[in-house]
């Protein structure tokens, strides 16, 4: 069947059933609905043209490591402060590694009062974080991809993954912590 | 791999809920759990931040407005030569396949082997949207069943069973062909406030009764069961449990 489908048909096929995957991660990565919208189109369009370079496989994977690619050409055009590069990044953390455990100091809220963190809140701190920790829990914990599928998406080793993963985690437990906090305050004045 | 992170029992708690470590590994760490509190609060921690975000925060579905726009685009960005031989639009495909089940009398004309189960839903989500796009997602208009099912006639081999589910809050829209793998197949749309179910009835050789199962593909739920030699795809972007009350509205519907 796929030796005599022309290129529109693979292209619904292989791409449309994964189409609101790509406009989740791009907007989450663009920061916004309408951005993501023309992320997502460039997408589908760079998909269509290379539709019979899919050898077949992840199709969600496939598409979505396209549209991440289109979010970060849309990232560089439009918002060149948020290309944090990885190489920085990695710095940064290990001179937080070297300091101390970087577990040690911060926030560490009880289980409960993150269960009861809001949208609007949980939304802004994920917004915060730097793109390659964003990227790794918005794959995993939104859209439920396995680390050897984010793994091909980002490009990374699975090591990688899990170490971006657990650190965006972490950032975002402090994060809830800290609101709680100021929310806290701001209700009893 | 040389990073010293990689065996830290705070880093691999991650992949324990995960699901994603070994069983040699994921053995160590429920013995290191159970040892140690702080440990067993970081592991709490993360199942609630993971469930928080599961709860709050669910894929949403793509914009219509998008979906129609990124049809339009492909559609457009065709090479002129092969504009002559590609169909138009997958309306005047689906009506073509149409008119050849029409002419063709005989069932056999057609390859009835059913696809696998994960080809079919991706061809059911598939479908779905496509109908979604167009500029009117459902071939003929009715609320009313005596029209919505004669309509089939001619069209499908075989007429699906079609019901009244007003009362249970989802409303006959109207029906459409779909073509499923090389299998046109009635499809029924049924509202549900703003939203709309497709409804597939796929030839199934299964005569025996089998239970509702349920998958998500994308943010659109898909709920299956097979009842007298049809298997129903139930595929809508309503709530899960919407979906499921459809579901068992429709099988414990009078015919």
């Amino acid at each position: 069947m796929a030796g005599n489908e022309d290129d529109q048909a693979r292209f619904r096929r292989v791409v449309l059933p994964h189409l609101s995957d790509a406009y989740a991660l791009a907007r989450w990565i663009v920061g916004n609905a309408t951005d993501a919208e023309d992320v997502v189109q460039d997408a589908c369009l760079r998909a269509f043209r290379g539709i019979n370079g899919f050898a077949g496989g992840n199709a969600r994977a496939w598409l979505l490591t396209i549209t991440r690619h289109a979010a970060f050409t849309w990232l560089g055009k439009n918002r060149p402060a948020a290309m944090v590069g990885v190489d920085d990044l990695e710095e940064v953390e290990r001179k937080e590694l070297d300091r101390g455990l970087p577990m040690e100091g911060r926030e560490t809220p009880e289980a409960a009062l993150i269960a009861k963190a809001d949208a609007n809140r949980l939304e802004a701190a994920i917004a915060q974080l730097p793109v390659p920790f964003r990227e790794a829990l918005v794959l995993r914990d939104v859209q439920g991809l396995e680390y050897r599928e984010i793994a091909e998406v980002i490009k990374a080793p699975i090591g990688t993954v899990m170490s971006r993963l657990a650190r965006a985690r972490n950032r975002l437990i402090a994060g809830i912590a800290a609101q709680e906090k100021v929310g806290e305050g701001v209700g009893k004045t | 791999m040389s990073d010293p992170m990689q065996n830290d029992p705070r880093l691999l708690v991650h992949a324990y809920v995960d699901g994603e470590l070994d069983p040699a590994h994921a053995l160590e760490l429920e013995r290191q759990l159970a040892r140690d509190p702080a440990l067993a609060a970081e592991r709490e921690r993360i199942d609630a931040l993971r469930q928080v975000i599961k709860e709050r925060l669910p894929p949403l579905p793509v914009p219509l407005a998008l979906a129609r726009r990124i049809d339009a685009a492909v559609g457009s960005s065709r090479t002129p030569a092969r504009a002559f031989s590609a169909p138009p639009s997958w309306r005047a495909l689906a009506a073509s396949v149409i008119v050849a089940a029409g002419l063709a009398s005989s069932a056999t004309w057609f390859e009835m082997r059913p696809a696998p189960a994960e080809a079919t839903a991706d061809m059911v989500v598939a479908s779905h949207l496509r109908a979604l796009m167009a500029p009117q997602p459902i071939d003929v208009v009715s609320s009313d069943r005596h029209t919505v099912k004669p309509w089939f006639n001619g069209r499908v081999t075989e007429a699906p069973r079609v019901v009244d589910l007003s009362q249970e809050g989802f409303p006959l829209v109207g029906g459409r062909v779909d073509v499923i793998g090389r299998t046109p197949v009635p499809t029924l749309v049924y509202g549900r406030r703003q939203h709309l179910i497709s409804l597939m009835a796929l030839p199934s050789s299964q005569s025996r009764l089998g239970m509702p199962s349920e998958r998500t593909i994308s943010g659109y739920h898909i709920v299956t069961w097979t009842e007298g030699g049809v298997t129903y795809w139930a595929v809508s972007d309503v709530a899960v449990s919407d979906l499921e009350a459809f579901a068992k509205a429709f099988r414990e519907a009078p015919a």
